[in-house]
């Protein structure tokens, strides 16, 4: 996914920042533990069709 | 010649004679995206980055492109789908010269992924009548812009198939309510939400149709379906509905049947937030001690 985009990009919930994984293809809302997919460098912004993670899952990306 | 110049000539002949074989959707999405362009002639403004809200299948977005060379234009829509089709229709030397400056983003304007003040511009061609909670996109459509930045946008007003409702009207006890905004509550919301004198317009484009059924089908892919239609042929006996098509029969000239699109073109500059850090307004009068 173009990097550029990701200076803009927040979460569509609560509008924090994201953390960009790139070997997944996610972008991942902490605070929220939603992982958004970008499918075919396209991220999916959409809380409905987001992953939930783990609490255990979130707290291993710090 | 370029590709856009044949696809616009084309959609004003389509107008001019009566869009028959067009779906509504694809043909007032391009007349009223080319009455926006226009409407930005007079508006300076050189946006470095801008965002096209319900970019459908992007032909709006290249237009933007082309108006402004040196912008990042991020397209946004609720459809993949759509963002996958508006990616795979920029020919190669499109995306060669815009040098990768198009971006997608899939998302919902009610939720906008979109950092705050992080816009010059926001453009929004006939996709705001999808939206829920109006006020409340104002005030997010608001959040993503900067200072000074610009909002414009079309979207339908009430008056939108009122032949459909005039069909509707008195088959049953249904009231089937439209549910699109009044271009006056409209510039209201944009106020409160903290956009400064918005200038609002309103036109009304008459398309016409084979049958009734050409009108229905058209219904769906411009978000009207809720508002008459959709919901009403679902709950509806057959007899009701042969009423409603007779209804609608009686609207016939010359051999064609009439929908009405009221078409509501606004702008709006975001000022200065008069919310002090804590949340408290600010309020300035003339008063001095």
């Amino acid at each position: 996914m173009d990097t550029k985009l990701l200076d803009i990009l927040v979460c569509p919930l609560c509008k924090s920042p994201l953390v960009y994984r790139k070997a997944e293809q996610e972008l991942v809302c902490k605070a929220d533990k939603l992982a958004f997919r970008i499918r075919d460098g396209i991220p999916v912004m959409l809380a409905d069709e987001a992953r939930k993670m783990t609490a255990e899952e979130v707290d291993q990306l710090r | 010649m370029d590709e856009f110049e044949i696809d616009k000539r084309e959609v004003r002949r389509a107008f001019s004679r009566a869009a028959a074989n067009y779906d509504a959707a694809a043909v007032l999405q391009r007349e009223v995206c080319s009455r926006m362009l226009e409407k930005l002639d007079i508006i300076r403004l050189q946006p470095l980055r801008l965002l096209d809200v319900g970019s459908g299948t992007g032909w709006g977005t290249r237009q933007l492109g082309e108006r402004y060379p040196q912008a990042e234009i991020v397209a946004l829509d609720i459809a993949i789908g759509m963002l996958q089709a508006a990616r795979g229709t920029s020919s190669w030397w499109q995306k060669l010269f815009s040098g990768g400056r198009q971006r997608f983003v899939c998302a919902d304007v009610e939720a906008l992924p979109v950092a705050a003040q992080s816009l010059e511009m926001v453009w929004s061609n006939l996709a705001l009548q999808w939206c829920n909670d109006l006020p409340a996109t104002f005030v997010e459509l608001q959040r993503v812009l900067k200072v000074d930045g610009l909002l414009m946008f079309s979207t339908f007003g009430p008056d939108t198939l009122k032949e459909l409702r005039t069909a509707f009207s008195g088959v049953d006890g249904y009231s089937h309510l439209n549910r699109f905004a009044d271009m006056h509550d409209i510039g209201d919301m944009m106020v409160a939400a903290g956009f400064a004198d918005p200038v609002m317009e309103m036109e009304t484009i008459t398309l016409t149709y084979d049958d009734v059924k050409a009108v229905m089908q058209d219904l769906r892919s411009i978000g009207a379906h809720n508002a008459t239609a959709g919901r009403a042929q679902g709950m509806m006996g057959r007899a009701k509905w042969a009423r409603v098509l007779r209804n609608y029969e009686t609207l016939r000239r010359d051999g064609r049947l009439p929908a009405t699109f009221e078409v509501i073109y606004g702008h709006a500059w975001k000022v200065q937030p008069k919310q002090a850090r804590d949340g408290r307004t600010i309020v300035q009068t003339d008063f001095r001690l």
